[in-house]
């Protein structure tokens, strides 16, 4: 990844500095339960133990590791969805949007409608979403449905509408999390197309989560593997993951 | 407090779509459509009207006209109460998947409240004029009252909406406290008349339900001076709670999308 833009100096997107996240305290209780467990130790688990990482504008990075080792955590505590317990992330005012399977919809509404809704959320203005609607609504590509209740959409075109939405409107910083598989075969083409040409944009910095090592392989210049919370190792695929498929097989 | 205002400036326009979809959503399928927003509070009045009218031998004056100002002004309490408890379980798709400050989803939902509630305020004015009720300047009274049935609706909902995120009881609890509410507001009963001294006297203040309702009816019907002491009282009532309300959230929110 050094070899790209030596000359210039480095701009980094996402600093995150030793980030913990701990799920605690709010548990679910009734008042029945919490009567008799009052007193009792509040049970933690940590997720993240400790991450630290830079990721440098225009550049993407792929997070690897098992179930439950915090991936998504640690992409949902970048979007801003958890504040850290510990740490701090700073994405040195960029845009961000992450893009997981199914964006935040509303089920009872349209998904024209939620086309606006979602992009107004991620920071649009009103004029922005409209003057894109038209290429969403076609990258989509679930012809009428997008009238339609988001209820009654498959799975399928659920995730597709999110892809889409995501896609076409450009953040400065993307997290995407295990969506490089969602449709049919053609839209799965078609998605990784658009995603290799957002990735292509120089300013655009990218985050991937996934399982499929050839996305991972093909796509990110860099790679983070993360495990039950603590960072393994970071460097290029052909450092990190004859190792980590290595790990992989003692399991 | 200055991020809380420039939260909503910031997300206004989100809120207020969304409101309205929400809103076009509830009528898109249902035949008769947008006329369920003027059928459904005019059907109630009716019912309350005929029952607490006709079997009942209420002969309160107007009192077609009192049972929907009071069903206005109630139906709103009640819905931003029950509607906060489980709003952000409900809205368990959006909270997991991007950031959107917790109280806009409050106040996103209060504006489809807003809306019913002048649908129902249209309806009494009609009402009244259809009964011949003598209009005065009082009737701007009822601006004030309305907006401190607001603030203190909103902070309520604020702190139920929180606390609903981890006491799955809060919804039950909720419930029978509403319903204890609602007979005690005076929806199709005059308290004035029908629960004279102290147990009348310390309801019509500190229910606010109760309280607001009836001044609202004083300016719109009885052409009466509101309560300003405690109007004023309930203001700063209404205030401290939103502010705690926010202060809460503020320092809660992220935790939210761990526990659903």
């Amino acid at each position: 990844m050094k070899k790209k833009n030596e000359k210039a100096p480095k701009k980094i997107a996402i600093t995150v500095s030793n980030l913990h996240v701990t799920y605690r305290g709010l548990k679910k209780t009734s008042i029945r339960a919490s009567w008799k467990h009052f007193g009792d130790k509040i049970e933690k688990f940590e997720a993240l133990k400790g991450i630290s990482f830079e990721v440098e504008e225009g550049k993407i990075l792929g997070i690897i590791g098992k179930n439950g080792s915090g991936k998504s955590t640690m992409l949902r505590a970048i979007a801003g969805i958890f504040s850290p317990d510990k740490g701090k992330i700073n994405l040195h005012g960029n845009t961000i949007s992450l893009l997981s399977i199914g964006v935040g919809f509303n089920k009872k509404l349209t998904g024209k409608e939620n086309i606006y809704l979602s992009g107004m959320l991620l920071g649009f203005s009103e004029e922005e979403i409209k003057s894109k609607e038209k290429a969403i609504i076609e990258f989509a590509d679930i012809g009428d449905f997008i009238n339609k209740p988001v209820k009654t959409y498959s799975s399928g075109m659920y995730s597709k509408l999110a892809f889409a939405i995501t896609a076409i409107l450009e953040t400065d910083i993307m997290l995407i999390d295990e969506v490089l598989s969602v449709g049919d075969q053609t839209f799965k083409s078609k998605s990784y197309n658009k995603m290799k040409e957002l990735i292509s944009d120089d300013k655009r910095t990218v985050i991937i989560v996934s399982h499929n090592l050839d996305t991972i392989k093909n796509l990110c210049d860099e790679i983070l593997w993360i495990n039950d919370g603590e960072q393994v190792m970071k460097g290029s695929a052909d450092e990190v993951l004859p190792k980590y498929e290595e790990f992989m097989k003692t399991l | 407090m200055r991020k809380f205002f420039h939260n909503i400036r910031k997300y206004n326009k989100y809120a207020i779509r969304s409101a309205k979809a929400e809103l076009k959503s509830e009528v898109a399928d249902s035949y008769l459509n947008w006329l369920w927003w003027i059928i459904e509070p005019f059907c109630f009045m009716l019912i309350y009207t005929f029952i607490f009218g006709v079997v009942f031998k209420n002969n309160e004056l107007y009192f077609a006209s009192f049972v929907m100002v009071g069903q206005a002004a109630w139906q709103f309490f009640e819905r931003m109460l029950t509607g906060s408890v489980n709003l952000i379980l409900n809205n368990r798709d959006l909270v997991t998947k991007v950031y959107v400050p917790k109280y806009i989803l409050l106040y996103s939902k209060s504006l489809t409240y807003l809306f019913k509630m002048f649908i129902s305020l249209g309806l009494a004015f009609g009402l009244m004029l259809f009964q011949h009720v003598p209009l005065s300047w009082h009737i701007i009274f009822a601006i004030p009252v309305l907006m401190i049935l607001y603030l203190v609706s909103f902070g309520i909902g604020l702190l139920l909406m929180h606390f609903g995120v981890t006491l799955n009881d809060l919804a039950n609890l909720t419930n029978i406290a509403l319903k204890m509410l609602f007979y005690l507001s005076g929806v199709f009963f005059n308290i004035r008349k029908r629960l004279k001294g102290t147990v009348g006297y310390f309801i019509l203040r500190l229910n606010p339900a109760a309280f607001l309702m009836d001044e609202l009816r004083k300016a719109l019907i009885y052409a009466d001076m509101p309560n300003f002491k405690w109007l004023l009282l309930w203001t700063v009532a209404g205030a401290l709670l939103t502010a705690l309300g926010i202060r809460v959230i503020h320092k809660n929110e992220n935790s939210y999308a761990k526990v659903i």
